[in-house]
């Protein structure tokens, strides 16, 4: 081979899914060695274009060179064959096997072809791990009992497991704390160096600018520009690019007033805690106010939500809206109240995938849309159409399924949900995450029109510059404990990476 | 009615079937020898009906439930070779069903054709009840058969088993035998419990055993008429009684099993009583091998003597040997204990 | 969960100390504790009934007859539990199995199997229940019928097919070295022959499950369907393999079904779906997928049969039996739960 060949060519790959037309003639060139950034928003192709590199889908038409040779994956395994390994942002892992067992799934060290060895199995992931940083997971702990970011470590060691020539990572960095994200860009520099190329997906364009080589956009189904210079493409042309719209995404403008102005409290959280995740937390949340908490994966942010909510029964403290306290642990009791949550795992906790956006944002207001148990469809459905209409989900089609939306429009449909049922106070866990810059923007906005409205919101976002920018006031958290609480106006980046990280040197 | 002996029935379960060449699976699922056809009828002897010349042409409805059992499947057989006997008559035989609302739509289809007499077993007597009363306004006579109709207008003539009578003659005859031995303790495994007629040979049983001071019945286990829960069930009732005298078996069905788990426990040292009247009981009865000295019949051949009732009844005849013009409103059938000295003259009516 | 590990502390070679606080799972309650933890409350629940049995019928129960009568019963349901619960593993359910135990009971009965003798029966037991396996497994896995729909559809034919076949007449087998398998004389070191077949079968189905390929495939397949077809896994022909497991499975259990009652009827196998499925549950397979142990389904079997052997003889009408079966069922599942949390600490 010689080196000028690109390692890999796909040309004109197209792919229709039941009304959707994913991928409209998509070309894509990745060399040996380099870091080839995909960019474009939700609903851009991405996800469907590396599901075809892996060979999880088949394309309707165009071709795939791989070192010179036209080749078909026909299948996963045809994809692993190849050398291409593929670290999904969700659904790879099996959370009934264990940390060894999912690295070797479909691939295990067998005697005989079909006695595993255990002990290899073990060691081979022990090493892996301890190649990404990660020697404290234990190969022999089940998936389900991991959190999320080491749950990223896992799939990245799965994917080391093969003899990879190239590796696409999609959003492998959504998940993780900033040195945990030093940590994969060092592993990342080592594979490049070996010769392996890995195509990167990331919303966050400093990540491009640093491990970056060259950049292909891709917007509803089409590159838009491919092989662009990863380090000096200006970003407002990448932005252009993907958005079709010439702005750097912004948050909105706060209202003028301040909280003085702003109503009594609707949400008050007192003495709030759980045993092993977070201690005595006080908070007082006025409708109109966007509050936001700031922490690290793990420190307890996810927690708190969802023990407002109910989800979690608490171990001391209560929740009260409007003065009166809620059944600790319930629900029922929460959503009865006007509480909404928009969880961090979308797919998972908030919505019906393969049923409807009308079904789904119409199942917290169900009650209202019904006479003695009958739904009434027309009803669900107007008002379905109307909730959606109004925070502009795409497409505006109330019998799309949820599954075929991209992921901010999932989060729109979320929110429409709760918008529907007419709530008080809203929590929003990670609500862009997944989300891409353009959609980001309008996400951003249709948060604080809620708001507006009158909505109290309480918001938790790893990313600390979305919490500064969206909300009013700020509770930095560290280790379950609130360290700080200030206006956002107040808060810079630097000074809550300082908080958060316990006074060292901010990333 | 005296019952007449028969000719067997195809002779199977000895084994004697003799298979061609062939692939095994597909040869494997016929029981019958090839060009063998059940010809045989259980009653070719001239039946003591009061006319057995052809008469009027007479149309007999036959509903049953699915022959998912020995005895069922006897009481079909029994009805298609009686009805074959007679010239005059046509049977119009529905597929069994055990579903209470399948069955009743057959019989409806039957009523619909207009058929000229009714034989019904009904799945659930209770549940059929309303069926055999539509029936019977409508101009056709229903012969019902074992299972009762809750209302006595819903049939004209009911011909059926004796299970308390059953369980009278099982405990008499233990009664009997065991009459002088001091302290004897019985045991007995009864059918599906939730069946009334379960409940009925039990009862007889015991009051049968009420005379006889000196006789405790000691345990009771429901089987449900399958040859598997009575392996299962006897097994247990072997394991907790390690001494007894006697056995009563509810069926000979399920008695397969139950012959099965005292062969398996090595347990010879009583007396087992079998019920229903299986081929394969009165083989080992007359063969006398085994634990199984006897056994109480529920005579299958009701069927055929339903067949003849329709016919007197469409015909309007009475029945011979009887002083009245009408045939009876109800025919309550005896259950006679076989033993090795009778067996030959029932063996002919054993089903398998 | 994980800590907010300072730069100083990831460049220690040691790597981040491993008393980190626990968060969200407690990584104290490894898997393998987790499954201890709930194997030992099943063997709580069957040693409180071996209590209650040892104390009502102290000499019947504790007998070494009874244990092989308890043993033996347990033989064919269990044979059938240990296939159901690859199926249920992989996130399928086998609704035919009693079905299949019944038409591979009296297809390997009828008169012209009897005469190839032992190994006719056999073989046409076995290969009847593997052939339904089949059928079920490429109606499920290529045809992508729902496996509920497609059990509940071999469960009426099967049935039906050994009726037909039967007659409705019981079928007694005259072969005498399949009968001679079921008596006492047959015990090798007194442990009925059904027995150790049941042994054997639980022993393979343990090594299948915990230690092969095919056993994480099942375990993966079950979990996260989409995980494992990404991970290169033929999940169709592994589900296909699964209802021909579960088939081979109804195959063996019908053969020592004939031996055991020494006959083959069409009523055989009935409602063992439920029993089997219910043992598998209560062992603490996931009826949802993704998680199987064939230790807890032996229990689980062990269990219903301990407490149908106490029932026997302690003379309890089959209505209470029913009563207290339900009851214990709740009552095991219950125990599993509260010890389960307990376990974890929270």
């Amino acid at each position: 081979m010689p080196p000028s060949t690109p390692l890999l060519t796909m040309s004109a790959i197209t792919k229709t899914f039941p009304g959707v037309r994913a991928l409209d003639g998509v070309d894509l060139e990745v060399r040996t060695g380099e870091v080839h950034c995909l960019l474009g928003q939700n609903g851009a192709g991405k996800s469907t274009l590396i599901k075809v590199l892996a060979g999880a889908h088949r394309p309707d038409s165009g071709t795939i060179t791989w070192r010179g040779e036209r080749t078909a994956l026909t299948s996963p395994i045809a994809a692993m064959r190849l050398g291409i390994a593929t670290i999904y942002q969700e659904l790879d892992l099996v959370e009934g096997l264990s940390v060894a067992d999912n690295i070797h799934l479909g691939h295990e060290p067998t005697t005989a072809g079909f006695l595993v060895r255990r002990k290899d199995a073990r060691a081979s992931a022990t090493r892996l791990l301890a190649r990404l940083g990660h020697p404290e997971i234990d190969p022999a702990r089940l998936v389900a009992d991991l959190p999320a970011a080491q749950r990223q470590i896992v799939s990245m060691a799965r994917a080391l497991s093969h003899d990879v020539r190239l590796i696409v990572m999609d959003e492998p960095s959504a998940a993780l704390d900033p040195d945990e994200v030093d940590n994969l860009f060092r592993i990342v520099g080592d594979l490049t160096a070996e010769g392996v190329a890995v195509i990167h997906i990331s919303h966050r364009l400093e990540e491009i600018r640093r491990i970056g080589d060259r950049v292909t956009v891709l917007k509803d189904g089409r590159a838009v520009a491919g092989g662009l210079p990863a380090k000096t493409t200006p970003t407002r042309d990448i932005v252009a690019l993907m958005t079709g719209r010439d702005t750097e995404h912004t948050f909105p403008p706060r209202p003028s007033p301040t909280a003085a102005d702003l109503p009594p409290p609707v949400l008050r959280v007192e003495g709030l805690a759980r045993a092993g995740e977070f201690t005595a937390l006080d908070l007082e949340l006025r409708p109109g106010e966007i509050v936001g908490i700031a922490g690290l994966v793990g420190s307890g942010r996810s927690e708190i939500l969802e023990t407002i909510y109910g989800a979690r029964r608490p171990t001391a403290g209560h929740v009260l809206v409007d003065g009166t306290a809620l059944r600790p642990g319930s629900v029922r009791s929460a959503v009865r109240a006007g509480i909404g949550l928009a969880p961090e795992e979308r797919k998972a906790q908030g919505l019906l995938l393969i049923e409807t956006v009308t079904r789904n944002v119409s199942l917290a207001a169900l009650p209202r849309l019904s006479r003695a148990g009958w739904v009434d469809r027309a009803a669900e459905r107007a008002a379905a159409q109307r909730a959606t209409r109004e925070i502009s989900l795409r497409p505006d089609n109330p019998d799309a399924p949820v599954r075929t939306l991209s992921g901010g429009n999932q989060q729109k449909a979320v929110l429409a949900r709760w918008l529907l049922r007419g709530c008080k106070v809203l929590l929003l866990d990670e609500p862009t995450r997944g989300v891409d810059v353009g959609a980001r923007a309008e996400l951003y906005a249709v948060i604080r029109a809620l708001a507006a409205e009158g909505l109290a919101v309480l918001l938790v976002s790893s990313e600390v510059p979305e919490v500064l920018g969206l909300a009013d006031r700020v509770l930095v958290l560290r280790e379950g404990t609130v360290v700080h609480t200030a206006d956002a106006r107040d808060l810079d980046e630097h000074r809550v990476l300082d908080l958060v990280m316990e006074g060292s040197p901010a990333a | 009615m005296p019952q007449s002996p028969v000719p067997s029935r195809r002779g199977i379960l000895l084994g004697t079937a003799a298979v061609s060449a062939g692939a095994v699976l597909t040869a494997c699922t016929s029981n019958e020898p090839a060009g063998k056809k059940p010809a045989n009828s259980p009653a070719n002897d001239p039946a003591p009906a009061a006319d057995d010349r052809p008469g009027k042409a007479v149309t007999i409805g036959f509903a049953g439930p699915q022959a998912d059992h020995g005895w069922l499947n006897a009481i079909n057989d029994n009805a298609r070779a009686r009805a074959k006997k007679y010239s005059d008559v046509t049977l119009e035989i529905t597929e069994g069903s055990n579903d209470t609302a399948a069955q009743i739509g057959q019989i409806q289809t039957l009523i619909n054709k207009k058929v000229d007499v009714l034989v019904i077993l009904p799945a659930d007597g209770k549940a059929l009840t309303q069926i055999g009363l539509q029936a019977m306004r409508a101009g056709i006579p229903v012969i019902n058969l074992d299972r009762v109709f809750a209302s006595p207008q819903a049939y004209r003539c009911w011909i059926g088993g004796d299970n308390y009578g059953m369980g009278l003659n099982a405990g008499r005859y233990i009664g009997e035998h065991l009459k002088n031995k001091t302290g004897a303790k019985v045991i007995e495994l009864a059918g599906v419990d939730s069946l009334e007629l379960t409940r009925q040979r039990t009862k007889g049983f015991d009051d049968a055993l009420k005379n006889y001071p000196n006789i405790t019945k000691v345990a009771r286990q429901a089987a449900d008429f399958t040859v598997e829960s009575g392996q299962a069930k006897t097994a247990q009732l072997l394991q907790a009684q390690s001494d007894f005298d006697a056995f009563w078996n509810h069926d000979d069905d399920q008695g397969v099993g139950a012959l099965r788990a005292i062969a398996q426990a090595g347990r010879d040292d009583f007396l087992m009583v079998g019920g229903a009247g299986a081929k394969s009981a009165m083989d080992a009865i007359k063969a006398d091998d085994s634990v199984l000295k006897a056994t109480v019949l529920y005579p299958p051949t009701m069927s055929a003597s339903a067949i003849d009732i329709a016919r007197a009844v469409a015909q309007g005849k009475g029945v011979g040997g009887l002083a009245e013009l009408e045939i009876p409103a109800t025919i309550t059938l005896y259950s006679a204990v076989v033993t090795k000295d009778n067996v030959d003259q029932y063996l002919p009516t054993g089903f398998s | 969960m994980t800590q907010p590990a300072t730069p100083a502390r990831r460049n220690d070679p040691a790597g981040p100390p491993k008393t980190s606080p626990p968060r969200r799972g407690d990584p104290r309650a490894a898997p393998g504790a987790r499954a201890d933890v709930r194997t030992l409350s099943l063997l709580g629940v069957l040693a409180a009934l071996i209590a209650v049995g040892g104390l009502t019928r102290p000499e019947e129960f504790l007998a070494t007859s009874n244990l092989q009568l308890v043993l033996t019963q347990a033989s064919v349901i269990g044979v059938v539990t240990v296939g159901m619960t690859f199926v249920i593993t992989s996130g399928g359910i086998d609704l035919s199995v009693g079905a299949i135990v019944a038409l591979s009971s009296v297809w390997a009965t009828t008169v012209a199997t009897q005469e190839y003798g032992f190994t006719g029966i056999l073989f046409t037991a076995v290969a009847v229940g593997v052939g339904c396996g089949l059928v079920n497994g490429v109606l499920i896995a290529y045809g992508g019928m729902v496996p509920f729909i497609a059990t509940i559809a071999m469960l009426a034919s099967a049935r039906g097919l050994a009726l037909q076949i039967t007659d409705g007449k019981t079928q007694i087998v005259t072969v005498d070295s399949v009968l001679d398998l079921g008596v006492k004389d047959a015990n090798i070191l007194g442990v009925p022959p059904l027995v150790l077949v049941f042994a054997v079968v639980v022993a393979l189905g343990w090594l299948l499950l915990n230690r092969t390929t095919f056993g994480r495939r099942t375990l993966a397949v079950g979990g996260n369907p989409e995980a494992a077809r990404l991970a290169g896994i033929d999940v169709r022909r592994q589900r296909l393999y699964l209802y021909l497991l579960s088939g081979l499975c109804c195959g063996i259990a019908a053969f020592m079904l004939i031996v055991l009652s020494g006959s083959g009827q069409n009523t055989n196998g009935n409602l063992y779906e439920l029993d089997a499925i219910a043992a598998a549950i209560i062992g603490g397979t996931l009826l949802s997928g993704g998680r199987g142990t064939i230790a807890g389904s032996l229990l689980g079997v062990l269990i219903f049969t301990t407490i149908t052997n106490i029932f026997a003889l302690n003379n309890l009408e089959s209505a209470v039996q029913q009563i207290a079966k339900g009851a214990i069922i709740v009552a095991a599942v219950l125990v599993q739960h509260r010890t389960l949390r307990e376990g974890r600490g929270t």
